[in-house]
This record gives structure tokens, C-alpha cells and sequence, in this order.
């Protein structure tokens, strides 16, 4: 169930309708949005559904063994277990075909590759999404984050809670299971205070990233030119690796504007995923503003236990390494997500060597007025430079691509409808802040149901625009 | 009375809930109505489809629906739509779209036809052959004539355009006599023309273009029951192969109408079983609608992406290491497991000759 269908507005209005009817019941609340929950999950595959809950269900278990024992020893024994249980099952279902493929390249190099006929697992959607969860919960438990105590039907419902099962974003224990429990949100209080507008044009913006920009920019332009990047001259191929970063902002931003305004509307509070990503002057600003809560989950769960930055230069820049090139294999299976992982690491690392710089000739190109407009084209270069590999099924693609940027040609690619989604998609984040409040505001003065009716022409002139068929959205595969 | 509100209570989200319902089902009941009858048979459909057909007819006369239509074909003329019926309906002289079971694809401009039409062949009932064998031989054609170029169409649905498609167009610097045409499509197939209809479709895709070959791939998604004239046809049912056999003969005779030789890809082995029964029996529909075509030629896939018995497998030995041939989804092939088959096709395609080659028995 994808979320600009029918399917999934019919699905949301009833699952909204009864989840505020049993708000006065938390039990049956609970209940019903995790069996609602299950049969989203359950729309796309049956068959992973015991899985998500088995997985839910052992992390819960360990996470209440930690929070019960008060012995150093055993809650470090059982978060150790946990974790490894819970990256076993990534790996079996992720990266087994990886791991295969990889051992017998290897093997090929000294000897003849022998035959491999096993079955390889079916992938089951989000589990990168729902296995970090499952961590997320026995890692705050661990390190005391979550004060309160911790019931199983939270647990369960933290995991697989629907508007973020599929694509994140990537919740907190400590963040999302305090609101399961809050009292407050019981009193009438409470219920006064749901920011509808402020969903709405969440949902409107999802929409229009997604419907419009995303999909009109991947069937036009980016799907044909790396399909056959051999085809194509300098200009399409330039146009199509700045439309593909738009397109994946568009796509994955989409996605999660549309489920935090889904949780507002039903009463949750979900953390800010993008913040303008391509307006950053270095890549550590664009990691504090692109896919925040998985940039954050690895610096809160990996980088840091590696030692983070409180350490020599040497092991600081092995830290980021180890970070990013881990965080690019969770984006999928493949040496090219590997090779964008280490890309962003030596970003992150040639940074930290410039801003540490106290060349007098460094220090005043950092001083100057313009600086901050070139890092931001410089950086944003970069990033599409990482997303050549990221977009490209293998490194003979990417190479393809970069060669082509070479050769001679006009463009044919650069129709109307490209051009104005590629210029929305990138510099409709330079849009101030402001004016997206002053909208919400301007909303908030007119008559109730106004907001309503806005919505509803909004997704009418989004249904005309967008091309005919939804394509996936691109972070399902991960 | 207005008031200013950042946040508002249940009841007051509730009443914008039901406003934005009520304006959604008024502006767009015929998107409600084209969504409703595209759902595939069963209990979701026949709650949905007559409802949103009641709700469709009751406000047809408020017109809203035909404006929507108006402002699709409006924003085709102005190159913003990408659907190739609304971009036909925008630009009626081009094509024109009235191709029926056994009839030939009409043309008003275009460029002199490099291949010719193939004579128009009755509708014949349907015959069901045994299984498709696992391997096929492709049938010897003349060498081609070293000053001429030919066009290739690829065509088909997700089939053609997940891995196979790739797989050709990357390789296709190497073969420098052939031009491709891509005139696939994703999320369609045979069984279900009202959710996408090719006989509608194909021509407006095609445009004024010629091809003298095209390659097929489709029937993934047609693994489900239809409805006909009122009547349910639930799949597999002698009544749907009958009538699914009908739709891909008409699908091959638009194909083939322009003088094209076809080349049919059988669909590979699938990794779920009930699904590869469902992909079993369309492969032996189409294998029998194409073995009654003098103009197509099936290309059986089994023995290339199959194991040694024809079943599924994930690995295979691709250029001499070992690679995954098919998706994760266990459905659609990889381009390395596309390559197993673009090996042999696209050798064969660039000898072959531009002009009408009669394949009378494969």
C-alpha cells in the first residue's frame, strides 16, 4: 500500500477515526493501531508478517530483561545478544547474495568459482527500518534513555508503527514510547492540541515531492539515461545526475513529510528527517540535515561506541570511515553503495583536515562574504558525485556515466516538465523557512473545515500533474 | 466567527476530515471511478466499484468530470502529460487510434514504410499447445545489408522494462546497425484492458515508427480473473483462456500489423510456486498464440535464467562468474540474468535483414 493511493486514504481515515474513538481506552488504542499496523505490513507481503512480530517480540523481551536487571555484567550480556540476533536476521535476508557473491569473486581469484544453487531469502520490505528499531529499543533501554517502564505493547507498537514502518523515519525508543504513555495525552488537554494544519501541508508536500517532482524527474530522465548512459551526450547525462539528486530528496523527503503528517493527525510526534539538505556549505552540515535520523542513529550507535570524536586525529578519521561505510552497505547489498559510504567518509575526513586548517590563506577564503555560496556548489557537487554510484546498478554503469560527461552532443531530454521539477526539486529548498509558516498561519485564521477543502484541491491538481502510475518509493528498497 | 488556531481538537480536525472528503469525492469522482474498476477481482472490488459507480453517475452532471478530462489533454498539448492517450488525444492527426482484433493499424503521416504490412489474419479459436519446450533454436535468417540500419522495438511491461531493457540498451553501442524503440510499459499486461489497453496505447506510442522487429516480454501481472461483458472469469477458468488467449492474439496482430516480425519472450521460471503455476499457464497461452503466427517467433527464456529442470534459481554463471539472474522479488530478471538472454538475441537481430522476413515455422 503505497501512500498516494486510495488504498492507503481510505485506509488512514478509518484507522484515524477509530484510533481517536478508543483514545480513552489505551489498551484497545494500542491494540488496534498495531493490528492496523500489521495488516499495512501485511498489504505488501503476508509473508514477513511473523517475522516483524517475532523480531518485535525478542527485542521487547530483551529490552525488559535489561531494564529489569540491575547487574552491569548481564545487561551488557543480553544488548550484546539482542544486537547480534537482530544484525543476524539483516544479514541473512540483506546481504546474503552480497556475501555469497563477494566469497566466490574471491574464491575466482585463485581458483575456478564452484557452482551456487541455493535459493537466496526473499527481502522483506523495511526490515533495515524495523531491524534499527528493534536495536534502538535495547540500546536506549541499555543506556537508560527510557525512564519509563517499558510494556510490551509499546515495545511491539514502537517497531512496527505504520507510518514509519516501510521508509522511517528511523524513531527513538526514548522518544516515540514516552508519548505511548504519556498521561496527558488522556486528558482533554491534549486532545485540543493537534497541529491539522501544519499535517496537511505536510501531506500536501509529500504528495507533491513525490507525485509530481520525483516521479516526472525518474521517467523522463533519470530512469532513461541510466538505463543506457551510452546512449546519451554530456548535456542529458549533467541533467540526469542533477535530477537524480533531486529526485531521491523529492522521493525520500516526500515519503516522510507524508508520514509525520500522518502521526500528527493521529496524535504522535515524529522527529524532522531533511532540513534543506543542499543548501550545505560542508558535508557535516549536510549530514545534520539529510536523513537525520538514520545520520543521527549512527553517530548515537556507532560512531560514538567507536570512540566518536574524543579521540587522535588517526582514529577520529577511521571512526567516520567505519561509520560511513557501513552506513552506505545498510543502503543496500552492493560494492557501489560501499564505494558512495567511503565517499561521504572522505568527505567527512577532508573537512575536518580544511576546518582544522590555520593557513593564513584558508582562513581568509573562510572569512570571505561569497565563501558560503561556493562551499554550497562545491558541496552540492560532491554529493551528486556520491550519487552517481548510489543511483548505478554497478561501477561499470557509474564509469559509463562519468565517461559520458565527456562527449559532445545537444540536449534532448530537457523538456518543460523535467526542468521545472528539476528547478522545484533543487532550489525550492532555498525557500525560506518562514513561508512555510506564514502558510500554516495564514490557515490558521480561516473557518474550520477551510483547511479541508484546501487539501483536497491540493491532491486534485497533484493527481492532474503527476505522470499516470506511482512508482515505488526508492528508499522501500533498503 | 473566525479565530485564530495553530493547533485544533479532535472534533474540529474531524470536521476538516469530512470537508476534505465531501470536495475530494466532487472533484474527483472519475478518478475515484478509474481507481475502483482497476482493482483486481475480489471483496476490495465489490465493495468499491459500485459505490464509486453510483457516486460517478450521480455527479456527472456538475460536469466536473469532464473538465478533469478536458485539463488532462490540455496539459498533454502542453507537453506536460507523458500518458500517450492523452498526448494522442491531444494531437488527433498524428494517430489514429482504432485498431481492433484483426484489424491493421491505420496510419495519416509518417515517413514510407521500410517493412510491409503483413496480411490481416482472422481471429482463430483458441488451441492450447503442450508447455513451451525449455530451449529455443532462433530460426536462420538472411545476413543483413551492410549500409542499413533497423529499428527494434522493445516491448512489453515491467518484464521488458526491469533488467531486460537495461541489459539490451547498455549493450546496444556494440551493435551499431541496430535502433531501439522503447514501447514498454510497467504495471500493464493482456488481462485487464481497462486498466491499461494496449490496442489504445501501443499506436500512440508508436507513433509514425516502423520497426522491423520487436521483442516482447509481458504477462507478469496477469496472473488474476477478469471481468468480460458483466460475466466474472476467475483466472485460469476455460473462459479466461479463451478470452486472455483472444487479447494476446489481438496484441500480436497490432504488433505485427506494421510488417514487424515479432520475437515473444517466454516469462522465466518465477521463484514463488503458486505464482509460477499462474506464469505456467499464460506461457502456454501466449506459446499457442504465437505458433499460430507466421510473423512471431517464440523465444523461450526457461533454459537460459532455469535451472538444469526448468525451475527457479537465483545464481547463475554469467560471463564466467557466478551472479544473481533474477531480482529480489524473485519476479524480474537482473540485468546479469537479462544478459544470459541478450547473448544470443541481439548476435542474432544485427545479421538479421530490415526487410519482411517471413517466419512460416519456427
Amino acid at each position: 500500500m503505497l501512500f498516494p493511493t486510495v488504498e492507503y486514504a481510505i485506509f488512514f481515515l478509518i484507522v484515524l477515526a477509530v484510533a481517536w474513538a478508543l483514545e480513552s481506552r489505551p489498551f484497545w488504542h494500542k491494540l488496534f493501531l498495531l493490528a492496523a499496523s500489521y495488516l499495512f505490513y501485511g498489504f505488501w507481503s503476508w509473508r514477513h508478517v511473523p517475522l516483524l512480530f517475532l523480531l518485535s517480540l525478542f527485542a521487547a523481551v530483551v529490552a525488559r530483561g535489561i531494564q529489569q536487571s540491575e547487574d552491569e555484567a548481564r545487561r551488557k550480556q543480553l544488548l550484546i545478544v539482542g544486537v547480534a540476533v537482530s544484525l543476524l536476521v539483516l544479514v541473512y535476508y540483506k546481504y546474503t547474495s552480497f556475501l555469497v557473491l563477494t566469497a566466490l569473486g574471491l574464491w575466482g581469484l585463485v581458483g575456478r568459482t564452484p557452482v551456487w544453487n541455493l535459493p537466496a531469502p526473499f527481502l522483506p520490505l523495511g526490515i533495515s527500518f524495523f531491524v534499527f528499531h528493534a536495536i534502538s529499543l535495547m540500546g536506549d533501554v541499555y543506556r537508560r534513555k527510557l525512564r519509563v517502564k517499558l510494556h510490551l505493547m509499546d515495545a511491539l507498537l514502537y517497531v512496527a508503527f505504520f507510518p514509519q514502518l516501510i521508509a522511517g523515519p528511523i524513531l527513538r525508543a526514548s522518544h516515540f514510547i514516552p508519548q505511548l504513555m504519556r498521561p496527558v495525552r488522556r486528558g482533554i488537554s491534549d486532545v485540543q492540541r493537534i497541529r491539522v494544519n501544519r499535517a496537511f501541508l505536510l501531506i500536501l508536500a509529500g504528495l507533491f515531492k513525490k507525485v509530481i517532482l520525483s516521479n516526472t524527474l525518474s521517467t523522463r530522465l533519470v530512469e532513461p539515461v541510466f538505463a543506457a548512459p551510452g546512449s546519451f551526450h554530456r548535456g542529458d547525462v549533467l541533467l540526469a545526475i542533477y535530477g537524480y539528486a533531486a529526485q531521491i530528496y523529492c522521493d525520500f523527503s516526500g515519503y516522510t513529510d507524508i508520514a509525520i503528517g500522518c502521526a500528527i493527525l493521529l496524535g504522535y510526534h515524529f522527529p524532522k528527517n531533511f532540513d534543506a539538505p543542499y543548501t550545505a556549505t560542508d558535508p557535516q552540515d549536510f549530514w545534520q540535515r539529510w536523513h537525520i535520523s538514520l545520520s543521527s542513529w549512527l553517530r548515537d550507535y556507532l560512531y560514538i561506541p567507536l570512540g566518536g570524536s574524543r579521540v587522535g586525529s588517526v582514529r577520529l578519521y577511521a571512526n567516520l570511515m567505519i561509520t560511513m561505510l557501513l552506513g552506505g552497505l545498510w543502503h543496500g547489498a552492493s560494492w557501489t553503495f560501499v564505494m558512495w559510504g567511503g565517499l561521504q567518509g572522505v568527505y567527512l575526513i577532508v573537512h575536518r583536515v580544511w576546518k582544522a586548517s590555520s593557513l593564513h590563506g584558508v582562513q581568509r577564503l573562510r572569512a570571505a562574504r561569497w565563501w558560503p555560496w561556493v562551499a554550497r556548489v562545491l558541496m552540492f557537487h560532491a554529493v551528486c558525485v556520491g550519487w552517481v554510484f548510489f543511483r548505478s546498478p554497478t561501477f561499470g554503469v557509474a564509469a559509463e556515466v562519468f565517461r559520458r560527461l565527456g562527449s559532445g552532443g545537444t540536449i534532448t531530454l530537457a523538456t518543460m516538465p523535467v526542468v521545472v521539477a528539476l528547478v522545484l526539486g533543487i532550489f525550492g529548498q532555498y525557500v525560506p523557512r518562514v513561508w512555510r509558516r506564514g502558510v500554516e498561519a495564514g490557515m490558521s485564521w480561516m473557518p474550520i473545515g477551510f483547511s479541508g477543502a484546501v487539501l483536497a484541491l491540493g491532491v486534485f491538481v497533484i493527481e492532474m500533474l503527476g505522470p499516470t502510475g506511482v512508482a515505488p518509493f526508492i528508499y522501500f528498497q533498503f | 466567527m473566525r479565530a485564530y488556531r495553530r493547533t485544533s481538537t479532535v472534533q474540529q480536525m474531524s470536521v476538516s476530515l469530512v470537508v476534505f472528503v465531501v470536495w475530494m469525492v466532487l472533484l474527483d469522482s472519475g478518478g475515484l471511478y478509474d481507481w475502483a474498476s482497476r482493482l483486481e477481482l475480489g471483496p476490495e472490488r465489490r465493495m468499491a466499484l459500485p459505490t464509486a459507480t453510483w457516486v460517478h453517475r450521480a455527479l456527472a452532471p456538475l460536469g466536473i468530470e469532464k473538465e478533469r478530462r478536458r485539463g488532462l489533454v490540455e496539459l498533454a498539448r502542453v507537453g506536460w502529460s507523458d500518458d500517450p492517450e492523452a498526448l494522442a488525444a491531444a494531437r488527433p492527426v498524428v494517430v489514429k487510434k482504432q485498431v481492433v482484433v484483426a484489424d491493421v493499424m491505420t496510419k495519416v503521416v509518417g515517413p514510407a514504410p521500410v517493412v510491409a504490412p503483413h496480411p490481416v489474419r482472422p481471429a482463430r479459436p483458441l488451441v492450447l499447445e503442450g508447455a513451451p519446450p525449455m530451449w529455443s533454436v532462433l530460426p536462420k535468417i538472411p545476413a543483413v545489408k551492410s549500409d542499413e540500419t533497423r529499428t527494434v522495438a522493445l516491448a512489453g511491461d515491467s518484464m521488458m522494462a526491469v533488467g531486460l531493457s537495461p541489459a539490451i540498451l547498455q549493450q546496444a553501442s556494440q551493435y551499431k546497425d541496430l535502433v531501439f524503440l522503447k514501447l514498454f510499459k510497467s504495471g500493464t499486461g493482456l488481462a485487464r484492458p481497462e486498466v491499461f489497453d494496449w490496442q489504445l496505447e501501443y499506436p500512440a506510442m508508436l507513433k509514425d515508427e516502423m520497426p522491423a522487429f520487436i521483442v516482447v516480454a509481458i504477462g507478469a501481472n496477469d496472473g488474476q480473473g477478469f471481468v468480460e461483458d458483466g460475466v466474472t472469469y476467475p483466472f485460469g477458468s476455460e473462459g479466461w483462456q479463451r478470452i486472455y488467449a483472444a487479447r494476446a492474439d489481438s496484441y500480436l496482430q497490432m504488433l505485427e500489423a506494421g510488417g514487424a516480425t515479432v520475437v515473444w519472450l517466454g516469462l522465466p521460471p518465477m521463484k514463488d510456486g503458486t505464482f509460477d503455476d499462474r506464469i505456467a499457464l499464460i506461457n502456454r497461452i501466449d506459446y499457442s498464440v504465437v505458433k499460430a503466427s507466421p510473423h512471431a517467433i517464440w523465444y523461450s527464456t526457461t533454459g537460459l535464467v532455469g535451472d538444469g529442470n526448468g525451475r527457479f534459481r537465483d545464481f547463475g554463471e554469467v560471463e564466467g562468474r557466478t551472479a544473481r539472474l533474477r531480482q529480489g522479488d524473485g519476479i524480474h530478471l537482473s540485468t546479469d540474468g537479462a544478459t544470459l538472454i541478450t547473448a544470443k538475441l541481439l548476435p542474432w537481430l544485427a545479421e538479421a535483414q530490415s526487410e519482411i522476413v517471413d517466419v512460416s515455422k519456427k
